[in-house]
């Protein structure tokens, strides 16, 4: 693998301290990843595991007051790095009583400050993301061409409106706006949630971005806008080719688009390797909530057998009083007699057990 | 524009057109009845010791029946014609008109100064919270808007009468002409701090602006590397502070009726005053009429302002 990274994110944790609960939710917790150029990585996980605070931490778009984010965020474009994560010690100063965190006192605007200086360049011109629900993500004051001609304008060197106007219904026709030119004079309460989904994503393209995130980018929306999302994204990732990170829950959807996947669970990274290899049910080895994982999505295998997906059992985990052990240890149904002791009380590493495919499972680390 | 959109409009301003309608109808037969049923109609008034009511009604051709008096003085309304003020004799309208200059100047006036007051207080605290800044400025905001305007114009009055050893109020009804900018200033400012506002303004645009720039758009902004305050303009300012406006001029011609009459300005306030203890009747109803369009018409900018910054939205 000899295609530098883009994106380089090294134990990345953001906790935001909860005041009732005296104690910090720990939203992501330890997570390095790796987004080489042209790649697109899936993230995948269910509801909580601390995805778009992954992706948020990322951009800095987390805005909540007590939170805290360390780790380092290398970003690399073209010979520039950027290294997106001010450190936190200057703006937070945590009290503690009793080895219980009870106060955090955070200097928000220094620190928010600092985190748009380091962004400044980058957001939106280097890194563009796509949200989830699209009607409430675009602006509904202002037409769909509008905001994407602003996009142009921030972002690229087009400094001249009309040029930027002509940009931005060349995007729009990229991403098979039905009648774009209509649709650039319309206010996005005029457009349904898949185009308005696509006006999305022509924004976000339009600086013609180093890295695109895409954060659920089909969920909300009504399965046959989803397939017909899928597709035009996956015909983009060609013509295109951005780099790009998405993050969805439907495997389905990340299998489809990605080359390699991680899979999150509790804030945590509990399988990393090619798409093919960790998505797919037999290739062994699994991580065992990979398996289960796997297990509870509806999938061809299961028309054949004649089975039917099973969810998995137990609860989310609560990343405020996270285990000492390994975090699916509750759900897990491959605890063997030989490691259940390790199991509950020593957190698994991320460990190599191929070349480029990692794993944190005591099953597999032996 | 579009089709749907110009339908929008024209539906939301033939809904504001024919509440207007009707609101006013209503006001003018609380007026009538009011009057009507008052003691002492206006006719008796008129011919007080004179002969005998209604010979007199029919000699002169006027309608006995409420509903028929009713009618014609609404269709005179309707012709421009308000009928001539008793106590002058002159016509209703024109006398409105003449005063309603100097309401005018007046409330606008302290319109811009609670404006003024109140937009930076709520825009530096939606954006920075409860600081050490913001909190008192919201404070004194919340105490100015306690206090009564009458006696925010007295100790007005007192301090600039020792200071300036002389009474500044405006004599006289000739308009705006030759006044010192002492006098004309005093009252704008008195019912700019004092119409009762301020603090709504404060609560409800700081208020506004918060949710708005929560709002994932908001964020999609800030994602793409544009401005927040470019974002959010038109929800979170544009938006509610015309809608706290057009809410607020009633409150705000209130307190022009007590200002007037505290310093003696020359406006529609003062006259009405002076109407109803004079029992001026066809003044009295001229002028509630006239106040009554004027809120409507608050209401009517209102939905026109949204309609222009969002078409797709204004029909709510
Ligand atoms: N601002 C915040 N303050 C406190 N807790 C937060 C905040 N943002 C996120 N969290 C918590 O962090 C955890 C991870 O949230 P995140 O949104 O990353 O999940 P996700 O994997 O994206 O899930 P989903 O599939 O539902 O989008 C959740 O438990 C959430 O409650
Ligand atoms: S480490 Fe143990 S508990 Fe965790 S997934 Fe592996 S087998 Fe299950
Ligand atoms: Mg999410």
């Amino acid at each position: 693998m000899a295609v530098e990274p883009v994106l380089t994110i090294e134990d990345l944790r953001t906790y935001f301290y909860s005041r009732s609960k005296r104690a910090f939710i720990r939203s992501v917790d330890g997570v390095g990843l790796q987004v080489r150029r042209g790649e697109t990585l899936g993230i995948v996980g269910e509801s909580g595991s601390g995805k778009s605070v992954t992706a948020l931490s990322v951009i800095g778009l987390i805005d909540a007051e007590p939170g805290v984010i360390t780790g380092r965020v290398g970003f690399r474009v073209n010979g520039t790095e950027w290294s997106l994560l001010p450190s936190i010690g200057d703006h937070v100063s945590l009290a503690e009583e009793d080895g219980r965190i009870v106060e955090v006192v955070k200097d928000n605007r220094g620190w928010r400050r600092k985190v748009d200086r380091l962004m400044h360049g980058v957001r939106g011109r280097e890194i563009s993301m796509i949200f989830q629900n699209p009607r409430v993500s675009l602006n509904p004051f202002v037409t769909i061409g509008s905001q994407v001609a602003e996009s142009v304008l921030l972002n690229t060197g087009i400094r001249n409106r009309r040029e930027a106007a002509e940009k931005a219904r060349y995007w729009l026709e990229q991403v098979r706006m039905d009648s774009p030119g209509l649709r650039f004079a319309q206010y996005p309460g005029d457009l349904s949630g898949g185009m308005c989904q696509r006006a999305m994503i022509a924004m976000a393209l339009s600086s013609e971005p180093s890295l695109l995130i895409a954060d659920e980018p089909t969920t909300g929306l009504d399965s046959t806008i989803q397939s017909k999302i899928v597709e035009l994204l996956d015909d983009l990732k060609k013509a295109v080719g951005v780099t790009t990170v998405l993050i969805s829950h439907d495997i389905n959807v990340v299998a489809r688009l990605s080359d390699s996947v991680a899979v999150m669970y509790g804030g945590t990274v509990l399988e990393y390797g090619p798409a093919d290899r960790v998505l797919s049910p037999d290739f062994l080895p699994k991580h065992p909530y990979v398996e289960a994982l796997l297990e509870s999505i509806p999938s061809e295998r299961h028309i054949k057998d004649g089975l039917l997906p099973r969810a998995i059992e137990g609860e989310v985990l609560d990343t405020v009083n996270a285990p000492r052990g390994c975090r699916f240890f509750d759900r897990c149904h491959r605890i063997t007699n030989g490691i259940e002791e390790k199991c509950r009380d020593l957190e698994p590493d991320l460990a190599e057990i191929s070349a480029g495919h990692q794993m944190r499972c005591w099953l597999h680390i032996g | 524009m579009r089709f749907s959109s110009v339908r929008t409009a024209a539906f939301v301003l033939g809904r504001e057109l024919a509440i207007t309608a009707l609101l006013l109808a209503g006001v003018s037969l609380v007026v009538f009845a009011i009057l009507f049923l008052a003691p002492g109609d206006p006719f008796s008034l008129l011919l007080e010791g004179q002969m005998g009511d209604d010979a007199v009604r029919e000699a002169l051709g006027v309608p006995t029946a409420w509903y028929a008096q009713y009618l014609s003085w609404v269709s005179n309304i309707l012709r421009g014609n308000f009928g001539t003020s008793v106590h002058t004799g002159l016509p209703v309208l024109s006398e409105i008109i003449r005063v309603g200059i100097n309401t005018l100047y007046l409330t606008l006036g302290a319109l811009l100064i609670t404006l003024v007051i109140a937009i930076p207080i709520a825009l530096l605290s939606a954006r920075m919270g409860n600081t050490s800044l913001t909190l008192p400025l919201t404070i004194a905001a919340y105490v100015i808007s306690a206090l009564p305007v009458f006696w925010l114009g007295y100790i007005a009055i007192y301090i600039s009468t020792h200071r300036f050893g002389a009474f500044p109020i405006v004599v006289g009804s000739s308009g705006t002409q030759g006044l010192n900018m002492t006098a004309f200033l005093l009252p704008i400012v008195v019912l700019g701090v004092g119409n009762g506002t301020i603090s709504e303004v404060v609560r409800y645009l700081r208020e506004e602006m918060g949710r708005v720039f929560a709002e994932e758009y908001i964020r999609t902004a800030k994602a793409k590397g544009g401005s927040v305050w470019r974002h959010s303009v038109r929800e979170g300012f544009i938006v509610p502070i015309t809608q706290i406006i057009a809410t607020k001029i009633p409150f705000v011609l209130g307190g022009a009726v007590v200002v007037e009459q505290v310093f003696n300005w020359p406006g529609m306030g003062r006259m009405a005053w002076q109407a109803a203890q004079t029992r001026d009747y066809p003044l009295i109803m001229g002028i509630t009429i006239i106040a009554a369009v004027i809120v409507r018409m608050g209401s009517l900018l209102q939905r026109v302002v949204h309609f222009m910054v969002n078409p797709a939205a204004a029909g709510d």
